[in-house]
């Protein structure tokens, strides 16, 4: 059987590791959620709920090595550094498919801001899913009426499935739901780091719906701003908001009349306030609803959705509460 | 008689191709290491202004020109899409390799090629462009050079095959 990330995970590894994995069985490649290769170090796999090392011929750790590293480099970079000059400085790479590529090694500093990366020694590549209907649970918590959306903050700490939700949240708004006799609206997604749309030379390679932009690898503040001057979107989806502008963009998003639906990295809300420029979306109480994420028993659970201006637990895992949304 | 006439007129015929032939050779090479640049210039544009992968930009740069120079770099290109785990270096190397009796170029701008390809794809757009700079100018040295051997060898190619030539006949009668 042929597992779906084969086709773009494979042509960025190494041929000998590629072996290995092969030779792994579905349930554990099924699970995987990273791979993890560190400089004399073995070649580690995330799982699900636990790590998995892979082995080699005689049943010993497949330790691995600055080559192994180098080598998966070359094929992410297609021998073009330059190519990835931005990507570099953030530190992670996102290849087709949605995949994200994280990198560690020795940073370039000059004039105070990291130049580069160089001397490679850590590379992790984190799987990305499209799990269409992960979003179910939310959906109804976030439609306001027919056309109307609440605007929303996803927070969870990381590896949580923020982004698989918000995905697949893009794709049923934009599309429509008849379920609930929602139309769908114009969706303007800001990907700044291809992970939501997983563009390929500017195209989605997921499904994203019908009435979806993309403005590709561009930083989010400045995005926001022109998708709502050139697209006219009614909603505008984006990831991981955390620097001023991203929090002033976001304001101005929602002064124009457009919606947000974004994420933040925190566990619970209060953890946000202690965050500086996040904090002031969270005090002037600009989002109708927070949602919140765990990864226990599966990436994406929802554990609360809380109705801002009320402080009301619309839905509560531990508790059960579920109030209609 | 009409035989020795025959004869005669065929080996002054193959000395002046054999002379035509060696000026051919000294007239190509700087016609090449002149397409050589333009195709370094169109490359630094498509590394630094539109940053092409560097297969994608080494097929786009030979674009418009034709012979063997477009050969080695489309050559290298297909290379370096087809199998990933190669470096330009050897796609280089290996390019040159292939092309070996149609590229008429010599030891130092070869050399200058395949220090070209270690340095290919491995720093930033900025110092890819100084990179290509200083490759340019070497290439216009050695340009200036090429054409010099040019102008004091061709001529003397095609008299030397005409009058070898012609010498054979004389000496053979």
């Amino acid at each position: 059987m042929q597992i779906y990330w084969q086709e773009t995970i494979f042509p960025i590894l190494p041929s000998h590791i590629i072996g290995l994995l092969q030779k792994l069985s579905l349930n554990i490649l099924n699970q995987l959620s990273e791979i993890r290769i560190r400089v004399n170090q073995p070649l580690l796999l995330v799982l699900r709920n636990n790590d998995y090392a892979v082995t080699d011929n005689r049943g010993q750790n497949y330790i691995c090595d600055i080559s192994d590293v180098d080598k998966v480099l070359q094929l992410i970079t297609k021998n073009s550094l330059y190519t990835l000059e931005q990507e570099l400085k953030g530190g992670f790479i996102t290849i087709p498919g949605g995949h994200r590529v994280g990198l560690a090694g020795q940073a370039i500093v000059a004039g105070g801001k990291v130049k580069t990366l160089k001397n490679f020694s850590s590379v992790n590549i984190r799987i990305a899913r499209e799990v269409q209907g992960c979003a179910d649970s939310i959906v109804p918590y976030v439609i306001a009426t027919s056309q109307r959306i609440c605007n929303s903050l996803i927070i969870s700490p990381p590896r949580c499935g923020k982004t698989t939700i918000l995905r697949d949240l893009a794709r049923q708004l934009s599309t429509g739901i008849p379920k609930f006799k929602f139309t769908g609206v114009q969706v303007g997604i800001v990907d700044e780091r291809s992970e939501i749309a997983a563009c390929n030379r500017g195209v989605p390679t997921v499904n994203v719906g019908q009435r979806t932009d993309v403005l590709d690898g561009c930083p989010k503040a400045e995005g926001m701003l022109m998708l709502v001057r050139s697209m006219s979107p009614q909603l505008i989806i984006t990831d991981e908001i955390g620097r001023q502008e991203d929090v002033t963009a976001v304001q101005e998003a929602l002064n124009a009349g457009v919606n947000v639906i974004a994420s933040a990295h925190a566990a619970t809300v209060e953890e946000l306030l202690y965050r500086p420029f996040v904090r002031e979306l969270v005090e002037n109480k600009l989002f109708d609803r927070y949602v919140l994420l765990q990864d226990y028993p599966c990436p994406g659970t929802v554990t609360k959705v809380i109705e801002v201006k009320t402080n009301k637990l619309l839905f509560c895992l531990k508790t059960g509460v579920r109030v209609c949304g | 008689m009409w035989i020795k006439v025959i004869g005669a007129l065929m080996i002054i015929f193959a000395g002046i191709s054999l002379g035509f032939i060696a000026a051919f050779r000294f007239n190509e090479r700087p016609r090449q290491i002149r397409q050589l640049q333009s195709c370094l210039t169109s490359l630094k544009t498509y590394i630094n202004y539109t940053v092409m992968p560097l297969p994608e930009a080494l097929a786009a740069s030979c674009e418009g020109i034709n012979g063997p120079v477009r050969d080695f770099f489309s050559c290298s290109a297909n290379m370096l899409a087809q199998n990933p785990m190669i470096t330009p270096q050897q796609a280089f190397v290996q390019s040159i390799l292939q092309l070996k009796g149609q590229l008429l170029l010599e030891q130092p701008e070869l050399d200058l090629l395949t220090t070209l390809g270690a340095n290919l794809g491995k720093v930033n757009c900025e110092e890819q462009e100084k990179y290509l700079d200083m490759v340019s100018q070497q290439l216009a040295n050695i340009e200036i050079e090429a054409v010099q051997t040019r102008d004091e060898n061709v001529k003397m190619c095609r008299y030397l095959g005409i009058c070898g030539g012609l010498l054979i006949v004389i000496v053979l009668v």
